[in-house]
């Protein structure tokens, strides 16, 4: 990465705009609600709020590579289907051979998808629309025929214990593995010159190519760092599932984008924030899991969460809006 | 909502015959040919039957009871219920509303209801913020064997008793982790299936099996029953195509491809009608032909309106969702008193021609036929 000793301190002036904050806001309103009404239903025990942690860190995981792609003005629709391979090769793989080869497999996924994905972007001057709606369909059929629609079981239970089902003490592993991809993204997006290079190309690309950044590259590494979140995400999920299927991740895509624009990432480029991706994430695991203590309905649960989203969203994107 | 209130109460009144109900159903299912009025089905020979997924011989659902001592101790006891299913449909709603209807009488109180969307990651999920609530009873349909097992082991272990509809997770054993698994009569189905094809077509032809190509113990166990019956019982029958679809959304291009080689087809069967069976008969009109009867599974507005306007579609098989949840409710039951129930249950089916489509809607899942189809039927 673009990361240099001169990049501290911070490359990009930061201006502390309390509209970034709404989304700490609103994450606390909607868990002190939760808190108040579903004290007799185990919201607040510790084993549940715990689940919570491990149930959104693969979201979490895959907004920190999402923040990356959206503030330099680009898309990755291919995320789910990444997922759902990086998993079942992982899981195949864990099946005869040593977890370092099997993880180390899982993440090339990623990496390979992701250097396709930007190669096309960037060599052939398409749009990440549709060259990741295109990777999107030949990785997914990728991920239906690596096991021809089995799913696999993962047994090593050293992999499983460092992936997603293990705990440190009272504190599951995932939330180390959330907290620390937070940390790395917050880092690189906030104090690395490649995360000032990122913000300044999604906001006028011909402007930061002028001032010498070589956008080319800057964005070819946004995919990389994109799919290879969500090859992390896809292993989390193996581990965690202690299981992969050609399923996993499917439906993750438009959450993992909810929560990081509800988190203050410009979806057009320009502005991100992986703090906020990171209680994004956790806003909406907040949110269905409460509404399913609540008792709601599978439909009236949908209902709820798409009216509370979009009092959210009206809230954090209206500072955005004022900004231009 | 007043439809749905209407339902609810042709169910409570459904309830308190429920048991007889599924008796019927399954004496039906399993010994009396299909007579349907202009298509006249005969009932071939049995070639099997169906088994649970690790080799279990069937129990009809006819044959869970609880005597009214059973059920005063059930209603006594305060118990919570927490029901994971796997989708939303038709079929899901029917039954939710066997399993609701059936724990009212049981005093039952259903404090948490969750759809997966078929998203297995979703289900544990599900499984893992609902443990939070204790449930007595947790009534579900696992969307995957493998990965949400760890989930539901650990319900079972925190003391919630578990009935599974038509799957059972990798490793969980019967009486320790779970009460019992329901799901439909699936050799039977696809028997009838069969049956009902070799009729449309007169016991002769040519016809294409479209059968689904996953690894699906539901859909598998179909499929091949009725492959079975169809060219063990119908000699004069020959499958010139066996097309397999993996994925659902694609039937359309899967038929149409088959079409272009097999013109001449005089029937095809399709593993389940939304989305391939729709699929297919999609296929068929785009190809201008006529005279291809089509079979398939499940209760499908726009197939159900075909064959009400006497187009392709000859027979749906279907099943009886609201029975199902009755089972699984009754079979709670059995789990909260440390009666051992049955380890494998089946429900019975039903095979609908035009004759008895819109009765169908009312046996399957409890409510009228749609305005569209009443119309078509001239009723």
């Amino acid at each position: 990465m673009a990361t240099s000793d001169r990049a501290w301190p911070p490359v990009r002036l930061q201006v502390v705009d309390p509209q970034r904050f709404v989304v700490y806001g609103v994450f606390v309103v909607v868990f002190v609600f939760f808190a108040a009404t579903l004290h007799d239903d185990g919201f607040l025990t510790q084993t549940n709020l715990l689940n919570i942690v491990r149930q959104t860190t693969p979201i979490t995981i895959m907004a920190v590579g999402v923040v990356f792609v959206l503030s330099a003005g680009e898309i990755d629709l291919s995320l789910g289907a990444v997922v759902a391979l990086s998993a079942l090769v992982t899981a195949d793989l864990l099946q005869d051979h040593s977890a370092v080869l099997a993880v180390g497999a899982g993440l090339a996924v990623g990496v390979a998808v992701g250097v396709a994905n930007g190669l096309f972007v960037t060599a052939l001057v398409l749009p990440s629309f549709l060259v990741t709606f295109a990777s999107l369909a030949v990785v997914t059929g990728l991920a239906r025929s690596v096991t021809d629609l089995r799913s696999v079981a993962v047994e090593n239970r050293d992999f499983a214990a460092i992936f997603g089902s293990g705990d440190v003490g009272p504190v599951p592993g995932l939330a180390f593995w959330a907290l620390g991809a937070t940390a790395v993204g917050h880092f690189l997006l906030r104090y690395s010159r490649f995360g000032a290079h990122v913000l300044a190309i999604g906001d006028n690309a011909q402007a930061a190519r002028a001032t010498g950044i070589r956008v080319d590259r800057v964005r070819l590494l946004v995919f990389v760092l994109s799919a290879t979140s969500a090859a992390v995400a896809g292993i989390l999920y193996a581990g965690r599932l202690q299981g992969a299927t050609y399923t996993l991740g499917e439906q993750d895509l438009l959450t993992v984008i909810a929560a990081v624009v509800i988190g203050g990432t410009r979806l057009f480029g320009g502005e991100g924030s992986v703090i906020g991706a990171l209680v994004g994430s956790l806003l909406m695991g907040v949110l269905t899991n409460g509404l399913v203590l609540w008792g709601f309905s599978a439909s009236e649960q949908l209902i709820a969460q798409g009216t509370l989203l979009l009092v959210a969203i009206s809230l954090t994107l209206r500072g955005q809006r004022a900004d231009g | 909502m007043d439809i749905r209130a209407g339902v609810q109460a042709a169910g409570l009144l459904a309830v308190t015959a429920a048991l007889a109900a599924v008796g019927v159903g399954c004496q039906s299912a399993n010994d009396e040919p299909a007579a349907s009025g202009t298509l006249r089905i005969t009932a071939s020979k049995p070639l099997g039957k169906t088994l649970g997924p690790n080799g279990e011989e069937p129990t009809p659902a006819s044959a869970l009871r609880l005597t009214n001592k059973e059920i005063a101790r059930v209603r006594a006891g305060g118990y919570t219920a927490a029901l994971v299913w796997h989708e939303q449909s038709d079929f899901t709603t029917a039954l939710d509303e066997g399993v609701r209807d059936s724990f009212r009488k049981l005093g039952i109180r259903v404090v948490a209801e969750t759809s997966a969307n078929f998203d297995a990651a979703k289900q544990k999920s599900d499984v893992e913020t609902i443990a939070a609530k204790h449930p007595s009873v947790l009534l579900t349909l696992p969307v995957d064997p493998v990965v949400t097992a760890s989930a539901y082991k650990a319900v079972a272990a925190q003391g919630t008793k578990i009935v599974l509809l038509s799957s059972i997770p990798n490793g969980m054993e019967y009486g320790r982790d779970y009460v019992t698994m329901v799901t439909d009569d699936l050799f039977q189905m696809g028997k009838r299936a069969a049956d009902a094809l070799a009729a449309a077509i007169g016991d002769k032809g040519t016809i294409a099996y479209f059968f689904h190509d996953a690894n699906h113990y539901v859909t598998n166990q179909r499929d091949q029953a009725f492959l079975r019956t169809i060219t063990n019982s119908y000699p004069d029958i020959e499958v010139v195509a066996k097309a397999g679809i993996a994925d659902p959304n694609r039937a359309q291009e899967v038929a149409g491809a088959t079409l272009v080689r097999h013109p001449d087809l005089s029937g095809a069967y399709v593993m389940f009608a939304q989305p391939p069976g729709e699929g297919v008969l999609a296929a068929l009109r785009a190809n201008g032909n006529s005279s291809t009867k089509l079979v398939t599974l499940d209760l499908d507005e726009p197939l159900a309106l075909d064959m009400a306007k006497g187009g392709h579609t000859s027979a749906l098989i279907i099943d009886r969702p609201y029975e199902l949840g009755h089972a699984m409710a009754i079979a709670a039951g059995y789990g909260l008193l440390s009666k051992p129930a049955p380890p494998f249950i089946t429900g019975p089916a039903i095979t609908v021609t035009r004759e008895n489509l819109a009765q169908a809607y009312q046996e399957s899942l409890h409510r009228s036929a749609p305005k569209s189809i009443l119309d078509a039927l001239g009723r």
